[in-house]
């Protein structure tokens, strides 16, 4: 669990690299990347297909994306699109394409059709915490203040 | 009047700076209303596409109506505009920047730089390996991605400010991944070469543009979120058509055997 925790923060990382984050934010955008991952594999080991799965630990994510906004005082998008590269489902479309370029058609349905699902599935997750209201994350800055 | 004028240009700058950097369509248009409303702006519209911009203004008595189009092709993504973008927008409704010097910080933000090239082919390395471990593969098996990702970031680099279409782009970039692990593959490197190639191609994986379609539509886009998920497929079917066909090739060759 530590070393998929350690994965997942360099993966994030190097997104974040790649998509010109700033470079202070990169420790934030990585602890959101693999707290998703981890929020993913736990969900799984309990027994919870991949969508649902990917649903909780978006909106996990999606939790600590916007709680890091506030404290970082920067974009969601900035933490929420860098922490979301370990869970997209870029290996579902990618093997989608490539089991439609090899002609292995019922693959080719089976896993689109769960790559749109988890795709939804995150989606929806994003949007059920989007919808919280920003009241409830005003208290981490107070706190700063009082410090 | 010149000053509703000036409101416009700003705004459309602000917004073109965000869309080029990869912002999306909906963001782009609440900010520049946001921007236009902060300075008092009368009569302010934006229209937004993924790879467009439309606004129009009045001046103040109705008279005249001035409108500004641009056509913004998507650039790589930088993240870090977008942010300083964002910010200002939200210094700006603040009060914190008069339109002069919104205009001179907007000119500061596209001066920001990409991250150093040595810097990004590492990290696109780190992602390769540390995304072919997340898929399943072990140990051994990332170490050998590392180069692999490195190697197609180099080719990406190299291939950035050329006229090659980014269809071209990506069947090319899916090969040369699948030919460099057929060729460390055919040589004992790595155990599960299907987890190296998968790992090291990610960068170039429209991932969280499919998923972003699909946020589009939830949230009443539907132009801008049909032409991310038909952008989205197209790449990733290129990207796929590269590795099929190389890796059939290799096939031919008696290569990669544990295909």
């Amino acid at each position: 669990m530590i070393i998929d925790f350690i994965v997942a923060f360099f993966a994030t990382v190097s997104f974040s690299v790649l998509f010109n984050i700033p470079r202070q934010q990169y420790i934030y955008c990585g602890i959101t990347g693999a707290v998703g991952w981890i929020a993913y594999l736990l969900s799984s080991y309990i027994g919870l297909s991949a969508v649902l799965a990917s649903f909780v630990a978006t909106a996990v994510l999606t939790y600590f994306a916007r709680m890091f906004s506030v404290y970082r005082k920067t974009a969601v998008t900035v933490f929420l699109i860098a922490g979301l590269f370990p869970l997209v489902p870029g290996s579902g479309i990618y093997y989608t394409a490539y089991y439609f370029v090899m002609g292995e058609n019922q693959m080719v349905v089976s896993k689109g059709v769960e790559t749109v699902k988890i795709a939804i599935a995150i989606a929806l997750g994003i949007v059920c915490i989007s919808a919280l209201p920003n009241k409830m994350f005003a208290g981490i800055r107070r706190r700063e203040r009082n410090r | 009047m010149q000053e509703q004028r000036r409101i416009l240009d700003l705004t459309i700058r602000a917004g073109e700076i965000l869309l080029h950097n990869g912002a999306e369509a909906f963001r782009v248009q609440e900010t520049m209303t946001k921007i236009a409303s902060a300075y008092d702006a009368t009569n302010f519209h934006a229209y937004v596409l993924p790879n467009g911009i439309f606004a129009s203004i009045d001046n103040r008595e109705r008279e005249v109506y001035f409108t500004n189009t641009r056509h913004v092709p998507l650039g790589p993504i930088h993240l870090g505009r977008v942010a300083a973008v964002n910010q200002l927008s939200r210094d700006i409704v603040a009060g914190k920047y008069t339109i002069d010097n919104a205009w001179k910080e907007l000119d500061r933000i596209i001066e920001i730089p990409y991250a150093n090239k040595m810097l990004q082919i590492f990290w696109a390395g780190i992602c390769g390996a540390t995304f072919c471990y997340i898929f399943g593969g072990d140990f051994f098996d990332s170490i050998v991605a590392f180069p692999m990702g490195a190697i197609l970031y180099i080719f990406l680099l190299s291939v950035a400010n050329k006229k090659i279409s980014r269809i071209m782009t990506h069947i090319i970039g899916g090969g040369l991944v699948a030919a460099c692990g057929l060729i460390l593959f055919e040589f004992g490197l790595g155990n599960h070469m299907d987890k190296m190639i998968m790992g090291s191609i990610l960068p170039m994986v429209p991932g969280v543009a499919f998923t972003n379609s699909i946020r589009d539509f939830f949230s009443g886009d539907h132009l801008s979120g049909m032409s991310r998920l038909i952008d989205a497929v197209l790449i990733t079917f290129c990207i796929a058509i590269g590795v099929g066909v190389v890796l059939n090739i290799g096939g031919y060759l008696g290569m990669g055997g544990a295909l």
